[in-house]
């Protein structure tokens, strides 16, 4: 599909026996009119499914038409629901949120347009500036100098802190986020116990014995701050040696700032988000404590760092569910190589 | 019997990848693709372990249940007595080894949540739980796409 140029008059943009490119241009073009009546002249092109992307679909597409402000050109990315999805998201709240960090430092693509109900896309869609960069999920320990690398690691760090000192009651996140009325840490627990009874298909006792470890030591929380939900470089993009932009933020909700910190410090995914021996949980701690000026409990991280693990585990369990049931395209296995993790973490001195 | 199931599922990969993998050009389709390539090599090796890793997941579970018993609610312990006095499937059988494993993991997990359960008993089942995790034949194979320019997505 790449490179592929479509150019459509308004009047053959629905129907057919089409591609599914084909239909999301259609279908692009139709919320494009939608929102900018005299729009015309459309020229879609580099129409392209990416590769990555678990849980909806990925399109890049450069759009061209005219309107009364003249010639318009963007490039864009589209964001279109799949079938069968690990995350289960509201993409009026995932849009209520980036249209609130525009006016804020943290970098993230400016959104247009929403298709809360796949009027237009068949599936719920969000569309949205496509920013420049790379996306590399191990870019800290990647090819980049050591230097280069510490610089990101910070970087990182400086961006999750940004994302937490996000005014989301003056940004008026609190009117499309719930606020927690509970301690948030309950509040998640709650959530992703109910989805782990929706997906289970069979006795997992490891689960189990960690839920129960979690609901007798959930933490209150210090402060409740805009979560970015899935913090990690595969969700951000690089240009040179700074990041560009954070992605993906249908999980972004209102919470515990250690939530997002027991995600980047837990030892399953150290490759991710350390550098042996310079940019470790020591570090990051310490560097997000100076930029926030927030003590670290660290039962309390250590509690968000196990339900990062188990959080994941349930996540991968609806992959299981959904590839069985049909709806998804990847094999996902039982996520037995995070149980040991966990119990270490369980039993480790707070 | 040839093929044996592992040279069919082995030559099934050598075609996907040397044959089919070359014409799909849609990178999400060939991402697709390459890791189902993958989950088949993993199946080749872990098919053969799967009724072996039942069969013993099976005996080191009756064992732990048969001690667990004595600490958990009644109606628990009597459940878990019940399951214990039946026989143990045909050790071919995978489905009837499967079917057992679920039954017993069941109660296992009872068992674990029940508020009786003394320091010793959830010690042995620390390592029963993490033996078998250790030993669990299926893996789950990446289909992380390489780094790309673009703005791949993961979750």
């Amino acid at each position: 599909m790449d490179g592929q140029v479509f150019t459509r008059q308004a009047d053959t943009v629905k129907g057919g026996t089409s591609t599914a490119s084909e239909r999301v241009v259609a279908g692009l073009q139709a919320m494009i009119m939608d929102a900018i009546p005299t729009a015309h002249q459309f020229a879609f092109t580099g129409v392209e499914r990416y590769a990555g992307g678990l849980s909806r679909e990925n399109w890049s597409i450069d759009a061209t038409w005219v309107d009364t402000a003249g010639a318009q050109s963007r490039h864009l990315m589209l964001m279109r629901d799949a079938s069968g999805t690990l995350l289960d998201t509201d993409r009026k709240r995932e849009f209520a949120v980036l249209k609130a960090l525009e006016a804020t430092s943290v970098p993230a693509p400016k959104a247009y347009w929403m298709d809360d109900d796949g009027h237009w896309l068949g599936t719920p869609s969000l569309v949205m500036d496509r920013m420049p960069g790379r996306c590399e999920y191990l870019v800290l320990n990647g090819a980049l100098p050591l230097d280069a690398r510490l610089k990101l690691g910070r970087g990182f760090t400086e961006l999750m802190a940004n994302i937490h000192a996000v005014d989301w009651r003056a940004r008026g996140l609190d009117t499309v986020l719930d606020v927690p009325t509970d301690s948030p840490s309950r509040v998640e627990l709650a959530h992703w116990d109910a989805e782990y009874r929706r997906v289970q298909l069979e006795p997992h006792p490891e689960l189990d014995y960690v839920l129960a470890w979690l609901g007798l030591n959930a933490p209150k929380a210090q402060a409740i701050v805009l979560v970015h939900g899935d913090f990690k470089p595969g969700n951000a993009l690089i240009e040179g040696e700074h990041i560009s932009a954070k992605l993906d933020w249908e999980t972004a909700h209102l919470g515990d700032p250690l939530e997002d910190l027991g995600w980047v410090t837990n030892s399953v995914r150290k490759r991710e988000h350390q550098i042996a021996g310079v940019w470790e949980r020591e570090q990051i701690v310490a560097t997000y404590t100076a930029l926030t000026g927030r003590s670290v409990n660290e039962a309390a991280l250590r509690w968000w760092n196990v339900f990062s693990c188990w959080k994941l585990a349930i996540i991968q369990l609806t992959a299981v569910s959904e590839f069985v049931a049909g709806r998804y395209d990847r094999v996902f296995q039982t996520p037995s190589w995070l149980y040991r993790p966990m119990f270490q973490m369980m039993e480790s001195p707070a | 019997m040839r093929p044996t199931v592992e040279e069919q599922l082995l030559g099934t990969c050598r075609i996907l990848d040397t044959l089919v993998s070359p014409c799909v050009t849609d990178p999400y389709a060939r991402t697709l693709l390459e890791g189902l390539i993958g989950n088949l090599r993993m199946l080749t090796s872990a098919l053969p372990a799967v009724p072996g890793f039942l069969r013993s997941d099976n005996r080191a579970t009756v064992e732990l249940l048969g001690k667990l018993r004595a600490d958990v609610a009644p109606e628990l312990a009597a459940s878990i007595a019940l399951a214990l006095e039946q026989p143990e499937p045909d050790t071919a059988d995978m489905r009837a080894l499967d079917q057992r494993n679920v039954e017993l993991r069941g109660l296992f997990s009872q068992a674990l949540c029940d508020s009786g359960l003394t320091a010793a008993m959830r010690a042995a089942a620390l390592v029963h739980m993490g033996a078998r995790a250790a030993a669990a034949p299926m893996r789950y194979v990446s289909t992380t796409t390489r780094p790309t320019t673009a703005p791949a997505k993961a979750s």
